[in-house]
């Protein structure tokens, strides 16, 4: 029984990192009907930034993310002018393909650059035990899901409250009519696609910190943020919530009390489920595929 | 059509011609691998180019007829010439059962979800030891008999035909295809579902149909390069296989069938020549992807395709009444 709740404790914690890497991607697809292959490349993007920001620059670890933040937002917004936008309502398949394109580029990019040992960070906190009852976490897995929870809350306040959110969300509802009401769409596609890279950015750089990061992390990371996605439901902002934790829980659970060598694979066998059973996802509202 | 089927038949004499005028076992290796890729990219670009949909999990069928042809020939001794097409009709009976959950989901979710059954096939073949001997992968599948007292220059000239043979198969298979009603009803169904079906096409069907070939095919690719190469492991579902088909479909041009072939022997080539750059070679073919995408949508068959279209234009013929293979 106590292992139980230390299996589900941990879950929690790798399911808000799942939530949050998942966040982008649904962000991106949702506002810009862009499948973006890349996402994971630009989660270990992150990682490494913020390890060259706080190993090789010095910095410490919230000037680090804050460096890393900016660095990778500009990059979203230049892959989205420079790349995204050649094909922009071209339908989904030059956007998969371009997507796909630069995920190999990146990550043997970074590959040929940064080598493959793993880069770990230096936490703000020591990996100091905490117990909650029969639980136990470290100080650092809880201050990293405290500042997932933060990133999450901050991107939702960003969409909700501010002029861009409403601009966003307005494109999202119908780009023709944004643009005829003034809005300058192909700046909010860019802003989305540097938000949308920004979370999975800091995503890469909180899990940097607990575990370690290496360059070649990135295809696991997208396909996990699609199965997330999947299943809370393209789109979905909650979805992609309640989706991370699931999986997060899952997936410790079935390394608990299964076998730890196949934990991937829960991933996918939730994935074909949910898309035999429950093609939209949990959370979806909207039904478009013919 | 008529352009397709006489440029296939140069190449298959070129192809036929060229062991016989090399006497190197390193040109002729290259030459068996141009082969295996050219089925490959043709199986996938049955796909890609005729069904409209982008798998990301076509080394599913790839791994499968490798596995089985291994195990067949390792656990109960069955020689090439069996194993081969048995690799192929395993891959088949597992392309209607992966066919029939993923072809009802359609772009980004179909692409993800055959992506997902070759990640879950890649980690069975890693984590069952008793039956795929897991990471260690299975080594010393037999040579055909024939080949026991062969120079090993006689060997690759044996592995050359045998592939030239495969790859003859798999096209003339394509060629049915793609100039039969399955053929055009599949290409309805990828430039407009809609009219398709009002016009009494069922897309499923046909995408089932060419989704099935296309493992089929694949499968056959994979049980030769388990016999060539004589070692099976878990990379043959990695994702490394899965790129350079993309980019041989792409690049040459999905929806005609001489594009992957063209594809195929650039790529090989390319790969061959960037060899000591293994990394960098990667990085290039991201970029080229990219590039194609942005540049050259429909690759260099379009491109020629394009060009040739806009000749028959200027000087008036007969091209209106030319049956059309369907748009590159």
């Amino acid at each position: 029984m106590d292992m139980l709740l230390q299996f589900v404790a941990n879950g929690l914690v790798s399911g808000a990192f799942y939530a949050l890497s998942a966040l982008g991607l649904t962000l991106i697809f949702g506002l810009m009907r862009v499948v973006n292959f890349a996402h994971g490349e630009l989660y270990m993007l992150g990682g490494v930034m913020g390890w060259l920001a706080t190993t090789v620059l010095g910095l410490n670890f919230f000037a680090g993310l804050a460096l890393t933040l900016a660095v990778m937002g500009a990059c979203g917004w230049l892959v989205d002018r420079f790349l995204i936008e050649r094909v922009r309502d071209q339908g989904e398949e030059p956007s998969i393909l371009l997507t796909i394109g630069l995920s190999i580029f990146l990550t043997n990019t970074a590959l040929l650059l940064v080598g493959t040992a793993p880069l770990t960070i230096e936490g703000p906190l020591p990996n100091k035990p905490v117990f909650l009852g029969p639980v136990v976490l470290t100080e650092l897995r809880v201050f990293a899901v405290a500042a997932c929870a933060v990133l999450i809350l901050a991107a939702h306040l960003v969409i909700r409250h501010t002029r861009l959110g409403r601009a966003m969300r307005a494109t999202f509802q119908d780009p023709m009519a944004a643009r005829l009401a003034g809005i300058n769409t192909a700046r909010v596609y860019a802003s989305t696609f540097a938000l949308g890279t920004m979370l999975a950015a800091s995503a890469g750089m909180l899990l940097g910190s607990i575990y370690s990061t290496h360059v070649s992390a990135g295809g696991l990371v997208s396909l996990k943020a699609f199965v997330v996605v999947i299943l809370g439901g393209m789109g979905s902002f909650a979805g992609a919530i309640v989706g991370g934790l699931i999986l997060g829980v899952a997936e410790a659970l079935w390394g608990g009390y299964i076998s730890t060598g196949t934990v991937d694979i829960i991933g996918f066998i939730i994935v074909i489920l949910t898309l035999i059973f429950k093609p939209y996802g949990l959370f979806s509202t909207q039904v478009e595929r013919a | 059509m008529k352009f397709e089927r006489n440029t296939l038949l140069v190449l298959g004499l070129i192809a036929l011609a060229f062991p016989l005028l090399v006497g190197n076992q390193y040109l002729l290796h290259i030459g068996i691998m141009v082969l295996l890729y050219a089925v490959l990219a043709t199986s996938l670009n049955l796909i890609v180019g005729y069904v409209g949909e982008f798998s990301l999990g076509h080394t599913a069928f790839l791994g499968l007829g490798a596995y089985t042809a291994a195990l067949l020939s390792l656990r109960l001794g069955l020689p090439a010439w069996a194993t081969i097409p048995l690799a192929g009709v395993v891959s088949a009976l597992f392309g209607v059962v992966i066919g029939a959950i993923t072809l009802r989901l359609r772009g980004p979710y179909f692409v993800i979800i055959t992506l997902a059954f070759a990640e879950v096939l890649r980690l069975i073949a890693n984590n069952w030891v008793d039956f795929t001997n897991g990471p260690m992968g299975l080594s010393g599948v037999a040579q055909p008999a024939l080949l026991a007292d062969a120079s090993p220059l006689m060997a690759k000239r044996f592995y050359f035909y045998l592939a030239l043979g495969l790859t003859a198969v798999s096209l003339y298979l394509a060629y049915r295809f793609v100039y039969s009603n399955n053929g055009r009803a599949a290409v309805t169904v990828r430039e407009n579902r809609f009219v398709a079906q009002s016009v009494g096409i069922r897309p499923f069907v046909y995408a089932m149909r060419a989704f099935v070939l296309g493992a089929f095919l694949a499968g056959l690719a994979g049980g030769f390069y388990a016999h060539y190469i004589t070692f099976v492991g878990a990379n043959v579902f990695g994702f490394a296989f899965m790129v350079s088909m993309i980019i041989m479909v792409l690049i040459g041009g999905k929806g005609t069938l001489i594009g992957p072939l063209l594809g195929a022997l650039l790529v090989t080539l390319l790969t061959e020549y960037l060899r000591e750059l293994q990394e960098l070679r990667l990085s290039l073919f991201g970029l080229i992807v990219m590039a194609v995408v942005l540049f050259l949508p429909n690759g260099l068959m379009g491109f020629l395709n394009h060009r040739r279209e806009r000749g028959d234009r200027a000087a008036p013929d007969d091209s209106a009444t030319r049956v059309q293979g369907g748009p590159a």
